[in-house]
């Protein structure tokens, strides 16, 4: 009997001889979404707190991100064809004006819900604004920093796949090209490995939040605070043995 | 130590915060600014550290006008709490404490061994609180770190916002003899707010009384209660003050004067003739030392003056009460019994003076008055 090769059969064999295509894919698929989510970060978190010392500015700003949030991703690409043309240099500026809004909000929001008393005790202490920034601001502002960017980090590994569509790279490559040709295990070779970034990039920035939070924190405090003991008493022994030997 | 010379505050809006202050602390010396919301007294404070700027006047610490100082650096020789305490919820204690010598780059081991030598001074076990984040503390343990961490570098002025305003009575009460034996050993001059009157009696050297960002009163505790400038003053202080008499107050705030203390060798037909000219039904026999020999009622003196004797024969001991155990009930009972002055003594029988009707009725229309109001 000569049946149809099921659809696992497919994708193994297409795996099987594009593997390297499917590597090359995925790696520029990261690169793409790494460029993209460092210059979201690098305009965004100095924008937000810029924000939070020019409240007028606010409401434009996050407006803006806002708007560009709202228009259908694949349209904003489109768009972008204008003034960029097509390729990976489009698709990465898309991806960062999709993906601004969660970044700048949140380092606005952050920063804004650092209790004012502290930054005045800081302030009163002797701080200068930069310190206020570096050592209460931004550690206090942190979780919520890295819940923007992590929102921000999955819309731009999501949202890469588009860039296949205006000549782009990555994984939507395979996603278009299955959907094209009816052939579902390419669709799916592709769409795998985006959902395994996606939750990867997620699931690694949950780690970085969890370790800064307090409960681990103090886990880690109490720890040092066990060597500590156990310092001291080793000294106290040591001291009674020579107490000892000299009396 | 700091001089405040001519300073008015006047805020955007317009509002006049603080208006023409002069006022000299002396080094070592304890200040409180009290008055009403509103009246200035943490402006006032945020002045010195320059946290706010003053529109008029000079502020001089340490002999320097702060104008000329660079803020940061002013800011990193004076020792700062509020009343939020604001400690750094991501830093453990002795990383809260550690800030301002780490401000000064202080090598580690000397941070370390200050923040050890801090802890042990506020009674509290530096392997033990170390390593805690601000959230495992109590209230009053965390602004005992407050308070250390604004005496970290040995700052010579130290300003307190309300320092102990957020805490349960009874942690306020622990941390203000605390402040005041740590006082008695370092010296520091310190500027304090409060709008507890209490507090303000209790701690100060010398207690600064605002309204609307005028200076009513500046003096020490006991002058304040005795000669209070003005109606306002007056109902500041005793307002308070009153609010809090219960009948089991000790009697000290009721004595006055007794209207006739003789010695004991007064022939007794004079103590006679000079009751008759001025009044009152007794009088109390004094020795040269203060000791109280007891006292003399009309009828006994009229007896030893037929007799040509001296007053020192007419005396009755038993009416008197010791200040130490005295309540205001002990009196208000006892006059109640019979219209006559209680004799007031201290434990070794020295006269401290009487408690009459008169006192014991002041005191009640003073409460009725306040009741109403």
């Amino acid at each position: 009997m000569n049946s149809d090769p099921t659809f696992m059969e497919l994708l193994y064999k297409f795996v099987a001889k594009n593997y390297d295509r499917i590597l090359f894919l995925t790696w520029q698929h990261i690169y793409i979404s790494l460029i993209a989510l460092g210059i979201t970060i690098i305009i965004c978190v100095p924008l937000g707190i810029y924000l939070t010392k020019n409240e007028k500015l606010t409401p434009y700003a996050i407006g803006l991100a806002n708007i560009f949030e709202t228009i259908p991703s694949l349209a904003l690409l489109a768009f972008l064809i204008f003034p960029l043309g097509i390729g990976n240099k489009n698709a990465i500026c898309a991806l960062v004006l999709y993906a601004a809004l969660p970044v700048l909000q949140n380092t606005y929001t952050g920063i804004k819900s650092v209790p004012p008393s502290l930054v005045q005790a800081a302030r009163g202490m002797g701080m200068t604004e930069m310190q206020i920034l570096f050592k209460v601001q931004l550690p206090l502002a942190r979780p919520v920093l890295i819940a923007g960017m992590r929102v921000a980090t999955v819309w731009i590994i999501g949202t890469a796949t588009l860039a296949a569509a205006i000549g782009g790279g990555g994984l939507g490559k395979l996603i278009f090209s299955g959907l094209a040709s009816i052939r579902y295990e390419v669709v799916f070779a592709g769409a795998l490995p985006a959902t395994v970034l996606a939750l990867f990039a997620d699931q690694g920035l949950k780690m970085v939040q969890e370790y800064y939070s307090p409960k681990n924190r103090a886990m880690r405090l109490a720890r040092k605070a066990e060597k500590l003991e156990k310092i001291n008493r080793e000294e106290m022994e040591e001291n009674c043995q020579e107490n000892m030997v000299s009396g | 130590m700091v001089i405040f010379e001519n300073v008015r505050k006047v805020y955007d809006d317009g509002t006049v915060a603080v208006n023409n202050l002069n006022l000299e602390i002396k080094e070592g010396e304890f200040v409180v600014l009290i008055g009403p919301s509103g009246c200035g007294k943490t402006t006032t404070l945020k002045m010195v550290n320059r946290l706010e700027e003053c529109t008029a006047g000079k502020i001089y610490v340490d002999g320097n006008d702060i104008t000329t100082v660079d803020p940061v650096k002013l800011r990193r020789g004076i020792g700062y709490v509020i009343q939020q305490i604001a400690l750094m919820p991501h830093l453990s204690v002795a990383e809260n404490i550690g800030i301002v010598p780490r401000l000064h780059k202080w090598e580690k081991n000397k941070i370390d061994k200050r923040v050890d030598e801090l802890l042990e001074m506020a009674g509290l076990n530096p392997a033990q609180y170390k390593y805690r984040l601000p959230d495992q503390l109590s209230g009053g343990q965390q602004q005992r770190i407050g308070v250390l961490r604004a005496l970290a570098v040995e700052p010579r002025v130290v300003l307190m916002d309300e320092p102990f305003g957020a805490l349960d009575p009874i942690s306020r009460d622990r941390l203000q003899n605390e402040l005041l034996e740590l006082q008695k050993k370092l010296k520091k001059t310190i500027i304090f707010v409060t709008h507890d009157i209490d507090e303000a009696l209790k701690l100060a050297d010398r207690i600064v009384i605002m309204r609307q960002g005028r200076v009513e009163q500046i003096d020490t505790p006991s002058e304040l209660k005795n000669n209070p400038v003005n109606d306002f003053v007056k109902a500041f202080i005793g307002e308070e003050r009153l609010a809090k008499i219960s009948p089991e107050a000790p009697i000290d705030i009721i004595i006055e004067e007794p209207g006739l203390k003789v010695l004991p060798d007064t022939k007794a037909s004079l103590v006679l003739n000079h009751l008759e000219d001025i009044g009152p039904e007794s009088a109390q026999v004094v020795d040269r030392n203060g000791k109280w020999l007891g006292m003399a009622i009309v009828p006994d003196i009229k007896k030893v003056a037929k007799l040509g004797g001296y007053i020192k024969e007419a005396v009755r001991l038993e009416r008197k009460l010791y200040i130490e155990e005295a309540t205001l009930r002990d009196a208000a009972e006892m006059l109640a019994d019979r219209d006559l002055p209680v004799p007031i003594l201290d434990e070794n029988n020295i006269f401290l003076g009487v408690v009459t009707h008169n006192g014991i009725a002041r005191l009640t229309i003073s409460r009725l008055q306040r009741k109403i109001s």
